[in-house]
């Protein structure tokens, strides 16, 4: 019997129910995500002075929310004519690409350990998150504690150990010193990465495994041609996460190097937050930071062709 | 253990509840008619806390404090007035003074009753600190006062049969390299150039006056490329650096705090920094191996000029309860009722040196300063303190950070000084 269509009234009421379902939450990201979005995006337009209570404002829930004065595009040409913008921009790009290979390949390759099954395993795969978990500024701190050259635990256990014959510098040269940081940002951040290869792995049918090993695979065969296009989706996601993270990275440079010496670990997040919150110019400072999202969602496209585009088809 | 039913607790917890609400709400008699909101940068927060907790009780005050922390404080005060939040009293430092008051987030205090007995009485320098740019207006009463003073380990000197400490950068320098030739000491120099807004750039304007050196001009424009006290100054930091003399990792310290610690490990044999720290080293044994007063001060070198500054409490513009927000600020910046309360806890707690001079004439600071500092000497110093104005300038702030990394080239020779020097005006002009 084919059931009746049912009457049209009822089909409206059904769709409205719909949208009453999802409005709290479509709302909710409107409010939290979307209208900080553009407000921040009009400041990045606007001559922005917040000690000024004068002019033209909105008001939202009891706050005024000031509109300053609209500048057009001119603050990102005061960024783009910067050269410290530029010379940051390179060394962000060099901290990111360092930032991500190291997490994507060290991530990898304790994933693969901790695959294997070998007694410990447990308590092993629970250490392992023991950096992640760790406040950003404990990361700091710790690794200040152990690289510095007066106080270092390293220093001090090469110094007795006679590897030594005087206390290294780690933060004396620029170059060095943005390599600490892109190697204490992968020791707090290839957990995460190592958990989600974990996952992928684990949803790896051994049937392939076994075919591939009937079929001769070894080792490296049995990783080449079975588990990294099995774990395709997620190392497109490592990438992103990895690439989104290392462009916002702050708080280590903080509380390591205040982006010294010189100007050799200031990246453009660094610059950014220095403009909006040192100097109190939040049009450039956010300018600064929205070409960061730009390249956020550059660098995702590009890894969405270059992992997933081939991908889906054979899917 | 008697038992309690789950009827009886939340009968308890009910009543409880009610009368805590009940407590809060009644109008106390004892009390002033509205709250006073104060805020500072977090330094030494339960010693602010109790100074509150004194004033609530002694003056039946209702003052609510909260600590926010050093880096965030002052874009902090900012983002929370820009909300429409009135905070009452403040701290603020002397480079955001000038840009509050003239943004209306602050008020002059000139008008109010006592100020022109605290004017009087406060050292002239550092009054005139504490004025708007144009000198018309006392923009705060202080918090504190520093400088920059020269220290040094005694026993590391003794120990390389170095009578007394030196007189004259040469000397210093003579000195630093025997030290490290004879193995005394790896990095004997301790200077304050980490790259916050306390190191790098006020030690600069420190030296370049001990080598006779202006730094602003009388319009406040940055003349240091005219000064060859200056290129003397960076010369010298360019050598010492050079020459191993110095920490390599001083120029990623985050703070003056924590580029004070190293010397308590006493492997330096001098050190350049603000007054008060060395109370930790001389005076702190449990810190510092140089306490008690194996770290002592001596006179800068050259003319003996050194860098003077003076922080305050502020009042918000548009306060709602000026009288006693007045009265706090008093208390904690001034005399109220002719007792120095706050200022003289300061000196005796933190070593934190006081603008009005007749805080030292007290036997109880005497004695305290006597336990870590050559008091007398100390005061000598403070008669050559400098005090600038172009921190009153929009300017100072994006200059006064930006600067650093160019000073850090010079000293670590990626840059010459005569460059440099211009560079620094170049970017001085760029943001006036």
């Amino acid at each position: 019997m084919v059931p009746a269509a049912a009457p049209r009234s009822a089909r409206l009421s059904e769709a409205a129910f719909a949208w009453g379902l999802v409005l709290p939450a479509v709302a909710a990201v409107v409010v939290v995500v979307f209208l900080p979005l553009l407000y921040s995006f009009w400041m990045s337009l606007a001559d922005v002075n917040l000690l000024r209570t004068s002019g033209p404002a909105l008001e939202l829930f009891g706050v005024r929310v000031p509109l300053f004065r609209f500048v057009g595009v001119q603050n990102y040409v005061r960024v783009f004519s910067d050269p410290l913008y530029w010379s940051s921009l390179w060394r962000t790009a060099y901290f990111v690409a360092a930032f991500v290979a190291e997490t994507a390949l060290v991530g990898l390759a304790m994933a693969l350990v901790l695959q294997e099954r070998f007694a410990g395993r447990p308590v092993m795969r629970s250490l392992l998150l023991i950096p992640w978990s760790l406040s950003r500024v404990v990361v700091g701190l710790l690794w200040l504690g152990i690289l510095d050259f007066e106080f270092g635990a390293l220093n001090g256990l090469l110094d007795n150990l006679g590897v030594i014959d005087g206390h290294i510098a780690f933060f004396k040269n620029g170059f060095s010193a943005l390599n600490v940081l892109v190697s204490v940002y992968m020791w707090n951040q290839a957990p995460f990465a190592t958990l989600l290869f974990l996952a992928a792995m684990q949803s790896i049918p051994g049937e392939l495994y076994m075919a591939a090993e009937v079929d001769g695979a070894g080792y490296w065969n049995r990783l080449r041609y079975v588990t990294l296009p099995a774990i395709r989706p997620i190392v497109f996601l490592v990438l992103v996460l990895a690439t989104v993270n290392g462009f916002l990275m702050l708080d280590l440079i903080y509380i390591l190097t205040m982006g010294g010496p010189g100007n050799d670990t200031t990246t453009i997040s660094w610059l950014g937050f220095q403009t909006a919150f040192n100097f109190f110019k939040f049009g450039p400072g956010t300018a600064i930071l929205y070409t960061l999202t730009a390249l956020c969602l550059l660098l995702t496209l590009v890894y969405h062709r270059l992992i997933l585009a081939r991908f889906e088809p054979e899917s | 253990m008697r038992s309690m039913d789950r009827r009886t607790f939340l009968e308890l917890a009910g009543i409880a509840g009610a009368s805590t609400l009940l407590t809060e709400a009644l109008p106390s008699v004892a009390r002033a008619d509205k709250p006073i909101n104060f805020s500072g940068w977090v330094f030494k927060p339960d010693t602010v806390k109790d100074y509150v907790s004194f004033y609530n009780q002694k003056f039946t005050g209702q003052v609510k404090y909260e600590a926010i922390p050093w880096a965030q404080y002052h874009p902090t005060m900012e983002t929370r007035a820009f909300a429409g939040e009135i905070v009452d009293v403040m701290y603020c430092n002397h480079n955001n003074r000038e840009r509050w008051f003239e943004s209306g987030l602050i008020r002059a205090v000139d008008d109010l009753p006592g100020v022109d007995e605290l004017k009087r009485k406060m050292n002239p320098a550092n009054l005139d600190s504490l004025k708007s740019k144009d000198g018309s207006k006392l923009l705060g009463l202080p918090y504190f006062t520093s400088l920059f003073v020269l220290m040094y380990n005694e026993p590391m000197l003794a120990q390389a049969g170095i009578k007394a400490p030196a007189k004259s950068w040469d000397e210093l320098i003579d000195q630093c390299l025997k030290l490290k030739k004879d193995k005394v000491s790896d990095t004997p120099f301790l200077p304050n150039w980490n790259a916050s807004p306390s190191g790098t750039m006020p030690q600069l304007m420190t030296d370049c006056f001990s080598e006779g050196a202006q730094v602003f001009d009388a319009k406040n424009q940055l003349i240091v490329d005219q000064e060859p006290g200056a290129a003397r100054a960076l010369e010298r930091w360019q050598k010492v650096y050079k020459a191993d003399l110095v920490n390599p990792e001083v120029l990623t310290k985050t703070s003056s705090t924590d580029t004070h610690r190293l010397m308590w490990t006493g492997r330096y044999a001098y050190h350049t920094n603000h007054s008060y720290y060395l109370k930790t080293i001389a005076g702190e044994p449990e810190n510092s191996k140089l306490a008690p007063k194996k770290a002592r001060m001596t006179m800068y070198p050259g003319t003996g000029q050194t860098y003077m500054w003076t922080d305050s409490y502020v009042l918000n513009a548009k306060t709602k309860v000026l009288e006693d927000a007045w009265k706090f600020t008093k208390f904690l910046g001034g005399n109220l009722n002719g007792d120095w309360y706050v200022q003289r806890q300061w000196c005796l707690i933190s070593g934190l040196d006081n603008p009005y001079p007749e805080m030292y004439d007290h036997a109880e600071i005497i004695k305290s300063y006597d336990r870590w500092i050559d008091l007398a000497l100390l005061r000598k110093q403070y008669e050559k303190g400098k005090v600038i104005a172009a921190y009153k300038e929009p300017w100072y702030g994006e200059y006064d950070t930006r600067a650093v990394p160019i000073v850090h080239d010079m000293i670590r020779g990626n840059t010459t000084v005569a460059k440099g020097l211009k560079d620094l005006v170049k970017l001085q002009k760029s943001l006036a």
